[in-house]
């Protein structure tokens, strides 16, 4: 039982061991420790979804974790998401679809919408805006998020 | 080259999508010390003293900042009077006022030990947190009246009272007149970004960071406070993550420099989100106002009597009080008008500018009680604003007159609404319309550089927080020099290399800065032209300039071409500068008349659930006069985004105090916004484009119009579905359920 | 955060162990959800935060045994709401589950962390409670299983002594068609802490039973003495007496930001009238097919 352990952990598709403070959170460690400044903070209680990261899958808020907790795991975060040929599709679809106002909800909203994408490859405005409610953004540009998943779904199906 | 009226990607947007972009936090300053606040756990306290020993023995820990450690007297600033300090001095005035700020190697070194520095302090009972509370008699004075200079309210709580109208109300008869009361609440910024600063000795000088909306105004507050010229003063300004005004103002910029200094390092103060909602808010407001009508339902005249209530310090408030209040009659033919708007002090979080600036407010009283009227008239509502609705040139303030077919705006609205179609049970409609004044007044200035490889560097000083500002003066660049939008590269956000801008405000950027941009490219024309006429021996009056072309009596030529011929062999490039200067207007009761005015009808159709009181947005329309859209998309975005927050601030925001003066709901789990899942089912934004405005190719500011007068609209449907008046905000099911408990009698 | 210790037992025995020597400066780590917040904010400073998720006896898992759906105590939200059988027994449970938090929440979050946390809101108790869920727990002297109703106890308080820790909830698969509906009231559509949550269920006899959180210091289950409320029958505006029976545990905070007492005791009518229904739905449903 220590103050810091020593993790590994695949992130963005790159093997690392870390050592890291128990104490620190997910969030804290990938700002501060490894410069993964992509993945945002603001609430740190799990309600506007900056921080959103995919973890084994699944979207989770980084600032709700201990960076120990990923021990084992793979994370990506939004500097994983760009693909070797440019922007992945979703990307690019913010881009087109006028997504991105301030951009600074922007890093968690792509990785609430890929994940979402990943689970249901097609799926409903309903089924958009429910995926991506745990993502708050104040220039409330829903409207322009939800088109935009829908364009990358449509894209990726074609 | 088409690009005005293109919508195409945002610049700045790969930083964007792909996590790149740097905001304030993502900066990493080598050597810095790490900044933790210190603050009590109420509004008002003294001060008796501060024990920072046990914390300067955690380990990291450098210093502990108070107010004793800082200049005698306490340095003070603010954009309209100088009252905001450093830190906290003797007494706190406001719940989150810091009283000590700790700087250490870590952040976990800065947060332990901020929890150590021990405040002796007294709570003070007496606290003002609300209009009453600051009106009555025997109210302890929020400021020290030594501060106030010869203001003549210095022994009161009232910062000024603003008078403004015409005609005199009490001559005016009229069949029906109509009074009653309404409230704004306390709503906060809550940008995605929290506030944050950061500061560096350079040399003789001193570097600071910000999330600031205005980097030149903290430019200058800083050389003032620091006692250096401009030139040694630089600011950088990162892209803010979100702004709406609460941004615009520097806060604990002066206090991270005064701790950089002393430090001899730099020094990091990253606020939470918490910390934030503590620091920025709306202004309260009580509103009474009384109408009189003919029996036609013509005004005969409006009386309003506004009730601001502002923070502890005044920050940009006493302003949002003048500037609200001068149209707050809206943009109606009224014979006679009479407007009091007061600025009040309290022990609550500073007010600050906030999307709408005052208006919101105002509008929400004005337009609920013209229905009020129309109700008692028996005149449908859109007819009684289409009756009175200023028209195309005519005055509607004595200096003012509308700029824009406000008509096409207010049908159109009524149009996408469906406004007289049958209404299924438990629903409501309801329309609005607002008018917010632009800039008064203004200055910016920018350079524009043709590269010689026929790509652009555009310096601009506005900050791009959002809105698009990058977008619109590469498009501009674009449409005037044939330049690529891919090859222009927006400069900002950095006072040593970018122009002087006045500020990024009341929607001023396209129009104002836009303006300064397509100069400095008109400069560039004239320059290429010149080449022109000395490469084919033209007359320089001979050639045309069109959207980068340039246009010979027997041939055309692109402006790059001649450029790149002109210049060869050696290279180098054009320079063109532009200013754009609003002056002021030492007579006009605002300082300046408005540049351009945001007009906005706003219709709402709801659905009630009679039980629960829960509002269903079934559909929602804004339709705004924006001159022209010179980009569509973006148009849009501020368009939806402006009425998402409206609707918040109509439907839940607000901040709960307890009797000591704290914000009990502080924060993302109880101070609740629209998610993804609580939008309108149908949400319309449209606009009307006559090209009929000041800024380039006829454009009017955007970006607030569509929060102007959210809450009437929306009160309107929900009275229509329920029957019941709700006269504060925000209109929560709760307190929905409640009017409908209420007996015919309002009991 | 303050700085503690991290541990990661494999085993409940190690686990167990951690407890008893560490007792309340010892705190269990699941999904973390809750915990990573009072950690931050220093409302908890434990010694010894023990993460319970390389126990391979807690791993995910929702098994069928003995007339049970066993759910195992790292189970996340979105495993349960996706669950097949648990959709088909318990569909009130996957309503619960399916508005904790977001869906970065429910990726996390665990129905063990849920209910261990003592929130008075929990979603997640009421329909525990009218599905008669019975909590397995482990400590030095083995196993005990404890009935959801008394496990729960107060605001932050469970049945749990020191050195114990659960392992999974179970619940008893009914035998005959049986109705439950979860509802709850909050301040938006989007994710949002509820001021009531409330079940309804009803059994083939039709006798009916309510259970309701975030209107005191725990969620109350409440069976139907009058006998009317199941009844498919008899309108909804003749149950409010019988109703108002149920709710005579409601005691709302007068403190709370969310919901005034007024509002809470009148919606606590129109939500159970509402549960009641969907829940007499689909009994009928289950009775036809």
């Amino acid at each position: 039982m220590n103050r810091t352990l020593t993790i590994e952990t695949t992130i963005n598709g790159r093997r690392r061991s870390l050592d890291v403070a128990v104490n620190h959170t997910l969030l804290d460690v990938l700002r501060d420790d490894i410069d993964l400044t992509g993945t945002k903070e603001c609430c740190v209680v799990g309600e506007c979804g900056a921080c959103t990261v995919i973890i084994d899958g699944r979207p989770m808020n980084s600032c709700l974790m201990l960076a120990v907790e990923i021990d084992g795991s793979e994370v990506t975060t939004v500097e994983g998401l760009e693909l070797e040929e440019g922007l992945s599709p979703l990307q690019g679809a913010f881009l087109d679809e006028g997504a991105t106002q301030c951009g600074f909800c922007i890093p968690g909203q792509l990785m609430a919408a890929t994940a979402l994408l990943q689970q249901n490859p097609d799926p409903t405005v309903e089924e958009i805006q429910e995926g991506l409610a745990g993502n708050l953004c104040r220039c409330a540009g829903y409207e322009q998020i939800t088109k935009a998943v829908l364009a990358a779904a449509r894209g990726v199906k074609q | 080259m088409n690009a005005v009226g293109s919508s195409p990607r945002r610049g700045g947007g790969y930083g964007r999508v792909t996590g790149h972009q740097e905001y304030l936090a993502d900066i990493k300053l080598p050597d810095a010390l790490h900044v933790k606040l210190v603050t009590l756990e109420c509004a008002r306290a003294r001060i008796n003293a501060i024990d920072s020993t046990e914390a300067e023995q955690v380990p990291g820990v450098h210093f502990v900042m108070t107010a004793a450690d800082l200049p005698d007297p306490m340095p003070r600033f603010g954009p309209q009077f100088q009252d905001r300090p450093v830190i906290a001095v003797g007494e706190t005035k406001y719940h989150g006022e810091p009283v000590a700020a700790v700087a250490a190697e870590t952040k976990d070194a800065a947060e332990e030990a901020a929890l150590l520095v021990k405040v002796d302090y007294t709570k003070l009972e007496d606290g003002i947190f609300s209009v009453a509370d600051a009106l009555a008699p025997d109210a302890v004075l929020v400021q020290d009246p030594a501060l106030r200079g010869a203001s003549s309210f210095a022994q009161t709580n009232i910062i000024d009272e603003k008078h403004f109208g015409w005609g005199d109300i009490d001559d005016q008869e009229a069949h029906l007149v109509v009074e009653d009361s309404f409230q704004f609440p306390m709503v906060t910024h809550f940008a995605i970004e929290p506030h944050g600063f950061m500061a560096a000795p350079d040399g003789d000088g001193i570097e600071v960071w910000s999330t600031i909306q205005h980097p030149y105004l903290l430019q200058k507050i800083m050389a003032k406070m620091l006692d250096l010229p401009l030139s040694k003063v630089r600011v950088h300004a990162p892209d803010p993550g979100g702004g709406f005004g609460g941004k615009q103002i520097p806060k604990f910029e002066p206090l991270v420099a005064f701790m950089a200094l002393r430090a001899g390092r730099p020094v990091r103060l990253v606020l939470s989100l918490d910390e934030t909602f503590q620091q920025v808010r709306r202004s309260s407001a009580e509103i009474r106002v009384r109408a009189g009508f003919t029996a036609e339902g013509v005004f005969t005249f409006m009386d309003i009597e506004t009730n601001f209530l502002v923070g502890a310090y005044v920050d940009i408030a006493d302003r949002v009080v003048s500037k609200s209040s001068y149209s707050g009659a809206g943009p109606y033919r009224i014979p006679a008008v009479k407007i009091i708007g007061r600025t009040i002090l309290s022990h609550t979080t500073p007010s600050t500018a906030f999307r709408g600036f005052g208006i919101p407010q105002i509008g929400w009283a004005r337009e609920s009680l013209i229905d009020e009227a129309a109700l008692q008239l028996g005149i449908d509502r859109l007819q009684i604003r289409l009756l009175n609705l200023a028209r195309y040139k005519e005055p509607f303030i004595p200096s003012e007159e509308a700029d824009g077919d406000w008509e096409q705006t207010v049908r159109t609205a009524a149009k996408r609404i469906g406004w007289g179609d049958p209404l299924p049970p438990n629903r409501g409609r309801g329309i609005a319309v607002g008018l917010k004044s632009g800039p008064t007044t203004g200055l910016s200035y920018s350079t524009v550089r043709l590269l010689y490889d026929g790509s652009a560097m555009v310096y601009a000083g506005t900050s791009d927080m959002g809105q698009g500002a990058r977008t619109i003066f590469a498009q501009i660049t674009a449409e005037e020099l044939g330049v690529p939008l891919d090859d222009i590269t927006v400069v900002m956000g950095d006072t040593s290399v970018v122009p002087y801008d006045q500020q990024t405000s009341a929607s001023r950027s396209s129009v104002l800065m836009g303006t300064a941009v397509q100069r400095a490219c008109f400069e560039i024309q004239g320059k290429v032209r010149a080449m022109a006429a000395k490469l084919y021996n033209v007359d320089e009056g001979d050639i045309k300039v069109d959207q980068g072309r340039l246009l010979l009596p027997d041939r055309e030529f692109s402006v790059v071409d001649v450029m790149q011929e002109a210049l060869a062999p050696l290279g180098g490039e054009v320079i063109g500068n532009g200013e754009m200067r609003k002056d002021k207007e030492p007579d006009h009761p605002l300082g300046g008349t408005a540049a351009f005015f945001e007009f906005n009808c706003t219709a709402s159709e709801v659905e009630v659930d009679m039980e629960t009181g829960h509002v269903t947005l079934v559909k929602h329309v804004t339709v705004g006069d924006v001159g022209k859209a010179l980009n569509p998309l973006q148009v849009t975005m501020q368009d939806d985004g402006a009425a998402i927050m409206g609707l918040g601030h109509t439907l839940m925001e607000h901040y709960i105090f307890d009797n000591e003066g704290r914000v009990r709901n502080i924060g993302a789990i109880d101070y609740r916004i629209l998610t993804s899942m609580d939008l309108p089912l149908d949400l319309h934004s449209e606009s009307v484009e006559n090209a009929d405005g000041p800024g380039p190719y006829g454009i009017k500011g955007v970006s607030e119009g569509s929060l102007l007068v959210t809450a009437p609209a929306v009160g309107a449907a929900v009275r229509e579905a329920t029957g019941k008046i709700i006269r504060d905000l925000p209109l929560t099911p709760q307190r929905v359920w409640e009017a409908l408990q209420e007996d015919e009698n309002g009991s | 955060m303050n700085r503690f210790q991290y541990a990661r037992p494999e085993t409940v025995g190690e686990a167990v162990a951690l407890l008893e020597e560490h007792g309340d400066d010892a705190r269990l780590l699941a999904g973390g959800t809750d915990l990573v917040i009072e950690l931050r904010n220093r409302w908890v400073e434990p010694k010894v935060v023990i993460d319970l998720k390389r126990i391979p006896d807690l791993a995910p898992a929702i098994v069928e045994r003995d007339g049970f759906l066993s759910i195992s105590a790292s189970t996340v939200m979105t495993d349960i709401a996706e669950d097949e059988r648990v959709q088909r027994y318990f569909p009130a449970l996957v309503e619960s589950a399916v508005v904790v938090g977001s869906v970065q929440i429910r990726a996390r979050a665990t129905m063990a962390g849920n209910i261990c946390n003592g929130s008075p809101a929990a979603d997640t108790a009421p329909p525990l409670l009218v599905y008669d869920a019975v909590v397995v727990v482990a400590g030095s002297d083995g196993e005990r299983r404890v009935p959801i109703d008394d496990f729960i106890v107060g605001p932050g308080k469970t049945a749990l002594q020191r050195g114990e820790l659960v392992t999974a909830i179970e619940l008893p698969i009914p035998e005959r068609p049986y109705g439950a509906a979860y509802t709850r009231l909050t301040r938006r559509r989007g994710t949002d802490l509820a001021s009531i949550t409330l079940c309804a269920g009803v059994d083939a006899d039709g006798q009916a039973r309510i259970a309701y959180g975030s209107v005191g210091p725990r969620a109350f289950l409440v069976e139907d003495e009058s006998g009317i409320l199941g009844d498919s029958t008899i309108p909804s505006e003749d149950k409010i007496d019988s109703l108002d029976q149920i709710f005579y545990r409601a005691s709302p905070s007068l403190k709370s930001l969310r919901a005034s007492p007024d509002y809470r005791l009148a919606m606590l009518r129109v939500l159970g009238a509402r549960a009641l229904e969907t829940a007499i739905g689909r009994l009928t449903k289950e009775l036809v097919s």
